[in-house]
């Protein structure tokens, strides 16, 4: 029989309570990372767009539509002559869709890598058609036709999958390194490290060298997961896809360590989950397009290390890009990001220690 | 190859560190001889095992200069691969094995393969844990996890060791093979710097300095410390009759304490009066007891 003391039991609370009083980031962690959380999630979720940059060939016969789709305030609207320049645009990632309208003909074309955009442009597209037809006295109807410049066979799980390959990436890499770190210093060989003739640097360098090899293993792990068991395309090389998870990586075992300096044991690190990992997740522009972040967060975005890589990896497997392709803004993001925390991490390993 | 110079090892003047409100050293100012086992020791809290930080350069001094290897401690860091410094963690990775934390540390030094495998047999041989070469260092128990890390610190043969409380957990029987080892570590010129609580082991120390506050106290050898505490060797005599026997003694000039028991205790200048007192009395049993490090601090503290 289980036998409950309940002065005991108070004993135990009164001790938790005791202790959590004098932790005041866990204090702080309760208190404020659920609404940073919430304010996040709820941004993110609210549905609103802006930044939707969108080509229109205007071949004439579509007054209303035009007129209906130069209204939404969320859509940059940019002015091309043929259709041909607007699939030229959107195969560059510069344009998010277009709508190219011609007597009696609309066509849509759509970049669905980003299913979110892709559906709200052609939402958007059908509504405006939809008033057209129905203000006019003889409904004449209006052909829509939708054409994917990339992306017409892709599902919700292909355009997340190349994201969700550098989540696991960054996630694992960065508690591990955190925790690797911590423990150097609990177990008191990071103070052996300080009085060796191993440099800071070589310190840094060595786990990034270390870690690569598991992030290595674990990014082809996870690649064949999403493509063979889950049918993300491969468009791309499968060694470029690797060469930017390996990138991200090494920024996220810097950035681990960086924060390691701040956290007193691994339950200190894993508090750090709400605080790092999960606005990237949230504003990384996977499971919710940049364009639906609110302007004034979108910057936090941009700083963001997933952000580039999910852009990346998207461009490689579902696109087919290469390394130049991917070169500016993502990788040359993720290189800066690298080099930022590595100095970073560097600096922190203090060798005196008060 | 030590170098021999005429410099002390460590060379500290007037250093002062602070710890908030806490003044951790306070002037604490010690040459430290190349060549010694120097054996810091003190109550908890007197600033031993902040000076062995502050030596190694893991501590900004607030006051004071110190010199290391006659180097200033700004520049120390040229000179870590002389330096073996063992804390009081117990600094390993417990999911290597043996030979692999010791691989790893001799690796940090750039110890070619060949040298390597002989300084491990040789430590492992000497800390006595040479059959557990292959085995996880996670598994050792408290006293063997303190040995190996002794071998770690000893990996590159350095010529200045700080050892902060390396014996902690260790049996008296391999405490000796250590300090035989220290022995040896000193003939050929290195420096031995020990912290310990343990005055058995305090004596075994060419000299000791006694820590209190932050300050050095006393340093020298232990039988100068016990000489500058004024303590000299006892008489213990188990009388036949100790009213009588005593006011003998007492005649002949000596202060006879028969506060403890039965046993009457006389103080000696040298111990050539043992003879006189025996001429004086004839003790049913007797003990000569010689003046103990712990009796030389306690009275030191006591006067400080």
């Amino acid at each position: 029989m289980i036998a409950l003391n309940v002065r005991r039991t108070g004993v135990v609370a009164l001790r938790v309570i005791r202790q959590l009083k004098r932790d005041r980031r866990t204090i702080g962690l309760i208190t404020f990372a659920p609404i940073v959380l919430m304010t996040l999630f709820g941004y993110a979720l609210s549905g609103e767009m802006s930044g939707v940059t969108l080509g229109m060939v205007d071949g004439g016969g579509h007054d209303l539509l035009r007129s209906y789709l130069e209204g939404i305030k969320d859509f940059e609207i940019v002015y091309l002559g043929s259709e041909s320049d607007a699939e030229l645009l959107i195969s560059d990632g510069r344009l998010n869709g277009a709508v190219v309208m011609k007597p009696g003909e609309v066509r849509v074309l759509l970049d669905a890598t980003s299913l979110q955009i892709s559906g709200a442009i052609l939402a958007r597209a059908e509504a405006g058609a939809q008033q057209e037809a129905a203000s006019r006295e003889k409904d004449q109807g209006n052909l829509i036709v939708t054409r994917y410049i990339f992306g017409y066979d892709l599902e919700m799980m292909d355009t997340v999958g190349p994201a969700i390959l550098g989540l696991v990436v960054f996630f694992f890499t960065f508690i591990n390194a955190a925790i690797s770190f911590v423990r150097e210093r609990s177990q008191g060989t990071l103070e052996k490290f300080m009085v060796s003739p191993l440099s800071r640097v070589e310190i840094v360098s060595g786990y990034v060298l270390g870690f690569s090899f598991f992030t290595l293993l674990q990014s082809a792990t996870t690649l064949l997961v999403v493509t063979h068991g889950f049918g993300v395309p491969m468009r791309g090389s499968p060694l470029t896809a690797l060469a930017v998870v390996l990138l991200l990586g090494a920024g996220a075992l810097v950035l681990g360590s960086f924060f390691s300096n701040f956290a007193r044991s691994e339950f200190q690190v894993v508090q750090f989950i709400p605080l790092i990992i999960t606005p990237q997740i949230v504003l990384c522009g996977v499971w919710w397009p940049l364009q639906s972040i609110p302007e004034f967060i979108r910057p936090i975005s941009y700083l963001l290390p997933l952000t580039y890589a999910s852009d990346a990896l998207r461009a490689v497997m579902l696109k087919g890009a290469s390394i130049p392709d991917i070169l500016f803004p993502d990788l040359l993001a993720l290189g800066i990001f690298f080099l930022v925390f590595f100095a970073a991490a560097t600096l922190m390993l203090r060798r005196e220690v008060d | 190859m030590a170098s021999r110079g005429r410099d002390p090892v460590v060379s500290a003047r007037g250093l002062v560190k602070d710890f908030g409100r806490l003044r951790a050293l306070d002037q604490l100012t010690v040459d430290i001889p190349r060549g010694a086992t120097y054996g810091l020791v003190g109550p908890n809290g007197s600033g031993k095992t902040t000076f062995i930080r502050a030596i190694v350069g893991l501590l900004k001094l607030d006051k004071g200069e110190l010199n290391v290897l006659s180097r200033p401690v700004s520049r120390v860091q040229e000179i870590y691969s002389r330096i073996g410094y063992m804390t009081q963690h117990k600094a390993l990775y417990p999911d290597l094995t043996l030979q692999e934390n010791l691989e790893f540390f001799a690796g940090l030094y750039g110890i070619d393969k060949q040298e390597r495998e002989r300084r491990i047999s040789e430590l492992l041989e000497m800390v006595n844990l040479a059959e557990h070469r292959q085995r996880l260092a996670g598994t050792l128990s408290g006293g063997m996890y303190q040995r190996l890390s002794l071998a770690c610190t000893l990996i590159h043969e350095p010529e200045l060791l700080l050892l902060d409380e390396p014996t902690v957990g260790v049996d008296p029987r391999l405490r000796q093979t250590f300090w035989d080892y220290f022995e040896r570590l000193t003939s050929e010129g290195k420096t031995v710097i020990i912290t310990t609580h343990l005055m058995d082991e305090a004596e075994k120390c060419r000299i000791v300095g006694y820590m209190r506050a932050g300050r050095m106290t006393a340093a020298g050898s232990p039988e100068e410390i016990k000489r500058h505490a004024g303590l000299k060797p006892y008489l213990q005599l188990w009388l036949r009759d100790p009213k009588k026997d005593a006011s003998l003694l007492r005649a002949r000039g000596y202060e006879v304490d028969m506060a403890k028991g039965a046993a009457a205790r006389i103080r000696l200048e040298s111990h050539d009066q043992i003879k006189d007192v025996l001429d004086a009395v004839s003790p049913l049993d007797m003990r000569l007891k010689e003046p103990t490090l712990e009796e030389a601090f306690l009275k030191l503290s006591e006067g400080a």
